[in-house]
């Protein structure tokens, strides 16, 4: 028999017994007494359950039952059962949605739900550090008011979201690129994606005006040039105007030669993955072989200087050093005016590093110039540079050749006074002894 | 807002908020690149490109304004949906007022070019004031979406650094000008630059204000700081 029957059996069964006990010894007034009591009580334990079941009914969820008694016990214990099961069963569920919460907080990219009416159900702290979103008091707002740029609006209503687009925002003065793209999922929910591009669409825009400037650069020569021969074509020239634009033409076509060196010794030096070639070799004679190159560039009008404090032996490419050293020495000829000083200067510094430095009396660079000055074709003042034959690439060259020797280049400028070029290149590529013995005396020429 | 018996009543208001903003969001991007005009960068599609959403503007102006009519023609609305509606017609009005600014500024730009003293001051002073504005919009704009008072009370403060931006840059101009009288024309071109950045400052103000009125329900127009920031607290 049913256990609830059985344990529910025990109290009427008593109360029979009881009650014609008590009709056996006391007659039928006190059996009906008996009985009546008896009943009260069943009946009261019952009520009294099934208040508890209400109580626990209507109380909040999750809430553990009461323990019952008598036949009560089992029906209590099986809602017990149940009640725990299911909220360790959200327990669990609860977890697994933190877990996949928590991943897509992890996620470096800005992750943003939204629902099919565009509004903001969710967001990742990424997300909302880039659109400037508030998830606690952002929810339900639909994102295109917060997410106002006109790029997006009309990607969200042309709705091809296969590819992303380039939105710009502000955050506090810093101008940056996100690139934005929609994901359906679900019956009508989307996830915007979020990317930071800055990076990215600078270094585009960089190659996007570096061949501009190519392009621009060469131009200006070949126009030049072919005007001439035009010219030479059309006319009848007496022998001295001919070759004064012979000349001339000379002239713009060395630029452009100098100009596609200069492009190709880049082009090289990005190119090649390989460390530098490690040859020793002794600073002294590429000093002087530079200060020789500077005097011939400077025809007499300079006083140059230079100073080898301290001789020594570098490892590096050779070549490479004296392309970069030669590149800050003849910058300082063509921006220093006649009769300025150019002192070139080798040390070594206290951490054992080889210190090349060129200093000029020039016109020197403001100082908002300075960070951009290695930039390709970044020039300070267009006109002066061009007129004094620079390509606008000996500066990037330099940083090239200092990155691939690990050294870095210090830039002090007074306008008006002069500037001061250091290539400091690292300890272990500078040795104090010489590889050859005739180098060993320390040297100041002045010419 | 409010829920309405209508949901088709809902979602025109809905529309008209957002119309407000897709508007700001148009806004926002033209001051961008007439920023981007003022600075080095020497693209003259720029300025098209101004030109051409000062157009667009002009055209949302006039649907915009159009919503609201036939909103408050076919709902009757009253109560927060008429104060709404009547704030939002204003803001609309503000942001086409910043769009002429803007053009302003993106066409003076071009003007001022090659002065070399000036440039400089171009890039940094006028840029920084530029920039000062474009934050103060977008930050006036949010406060609308979000109908922030909070907010909206801080612009009414950055606007005073606007000013005072202005002024010292009023003040180089005339020192630049009494050094050297080759700089006055480019001056002169300057200060209608700073004076049309100066002007998209108090209409984003004017926006600010808007919001405040429309969420509390006074008007704040030509209430100083302290006042809005009082009003804002109170509940």
């Amino acid at each position: 028999m049913n256990h609830v029957f059985r344990r529910g059996l025990v109290a009427p069964t008593v109360a029979t017994v009881a009650t014609l006990v008590a009709w056996a010894m006391a007659g039928a007034e006190w059996a009906l007494l008996v009985l009546a009591v008896f009943a009260a009580a069943i009946i009261a334990f019952h009520l009294w359950h099934i208040r508890m079941v209400t109580e626990w009914a209507t109380s909040p969820l999750d809430t553990l039952p009461p323990r019952g008694r008598g036949t009560w016990a089992a029906t209590f214990s099986a809602i017990y059962r149940r009640v725990r099961l299911r909220s360790n069963y959200q327990r669990d569920l609860r977890a697994m949605i933190q877990r996949f919460r928590k991943a897509a907080e992890a996620i470096p990219d800005g992750v943003v739900v939204i629902d099919e009416a565009n509004r903001i159900e969710w967001a990742n702290p990424r997300a909302s550090e880039q659109l400037g979103l508030h998830l606690d008091r952002d929810r339900g707002h639909p994102i295109v008011n917060l997410v106002r740029q006109p790029e997006f609006l009309r990607y969200l209503e042309i709705g091809d979201y296969a590819e992303s687009v380039i939105v710009e925002t502000f955050r506090g003065g810093a101008r940056r690129a996100l690139s934005l793209q929609l994901v359906p999922y679900g019956v009508s929910e989307k996830l915007l994606l979020s990317r930071d591009v800055t990076q990215l669409e600078a270094v585009a825009r960089m190659r996007r005006d570096f061949i501009a400037n190519v392009s621009h650069e060469l131009k200006t020569p070949l126009t030049v040039v072919s005007g001439f021969v035009e010219t030479m074509q059309d006319l009848d020239l007496d022998d001295r105007q001919r070759d004064r634009y012979l000349g001339l033409m000379a002239d713009q076509t060395r630029n452009m030669r100098r100009l596609v060196n200069d492009l190709l010794t880049l082009s090289s030096l990005e190119s090649e993955h390989s460390s530098v070639a490690d040859e020793r070799f002794d600073i002294a004679p590429l000093l002087l072989e530079v200060s020789a190159d500077a005097r011939s560039l400077s025809a007499g009008m300079h006083e140059i200087a230079l100073e080898i404090a301290e001789p020594a032996s570098v490892v590096g490419s050779r070549e490479e050093l004296a392309s970069a050293f030669s590149n800050l020495v003849s910058n300082a000829i063509r921006y220093t005016p006649a009769d300025g000083k150019v002192t070139l200067r080798w040390s070594i510094d206290a951490e054992g590093r080889g210190v090349f430095g060129v200093t000029d009396t020039g016109i020197g660079i403001a100082a908002e110039h300075l960070p951009r000055l290695t930039e390709r074709f970044y020039r300070v003042d267009r006109s002066r540079s061009r007129a004094t034959g620079g390509t606008g690439l000996g500066l990037a060259i330099v940083k090239h050749v200092l990155i691939r020797h690990q050294a870095d280049l210090a830039i002090e400028s007074t306008p008006g006074e002069g500037s001061v070029f250091s290539v400091r290149l690292p300890a272990r590529r500078v040795f104090r002894e010489t590889a050859d013995p005739r180098c060993t005396a320390g040297a100041t020429v002045t010419t | 807002m409010s829920d309405h018996t209508s949901k088709q009543f809902d979602a025109e208001m809905e529309a008209i908020r957002s119309g407000v903003l897709t508007m700001g969001g148009l806004v926002e991007r033209q001051l961008a690149r007439a920023i981007d005009a003022l600075g080095e960068d020497e693209d003259t599609r720029l300025i098209d490109t101004v030109a051409a959403d000062e157009q667009t503007i002009n055209q949302l102006q006039v649907t915009m304004d159009q919503q609201c009519a036939q909103i408050i023609a076919r709902r009757q609305p009253t109560a927060v949906d008429l104060r709404m509606i009547l704030t939002v017609s204003k803001i609309v009005n503000d942001l086409e007022r910043i769009g002429d600014e803007v053009k302003k500024v993106a066409y003076k730009a071009a003007g001022i070019r090659g002065n070399e003293p000036l440039t400089r001051m171009r890039y940094f002073d006028v840029g920084r004031m530029a920039t000062g504005a474009q934050s103060m919009l977008h930050k006036t704009l949010d406060a609308f979406a979000r109908l922030d008072v909070g907010s909206a009370a801080e612009v009414v403060d950055d606007d005073d650094q606007i000013d005072l931006a202005f002024n010292a840059i009023m003040r180089q101009l005339i020192s630049f000008m009494m050094e050297d009288p080759r700089t006055i024309s480019a001056a002169l071109e300057t200060v209608f630059i700073a004076k049309s950045i100066e002007r998209i400052g108090d209409h984003a103000k004017n926006i600010a204000e808007s919001v405040v009125q429309v969420v509390k329900g006074t008007d704040v127009r030509h209430a100083s700081a302290e006042q809005i920031r009082a009003e804002v607290a109170s509940e």
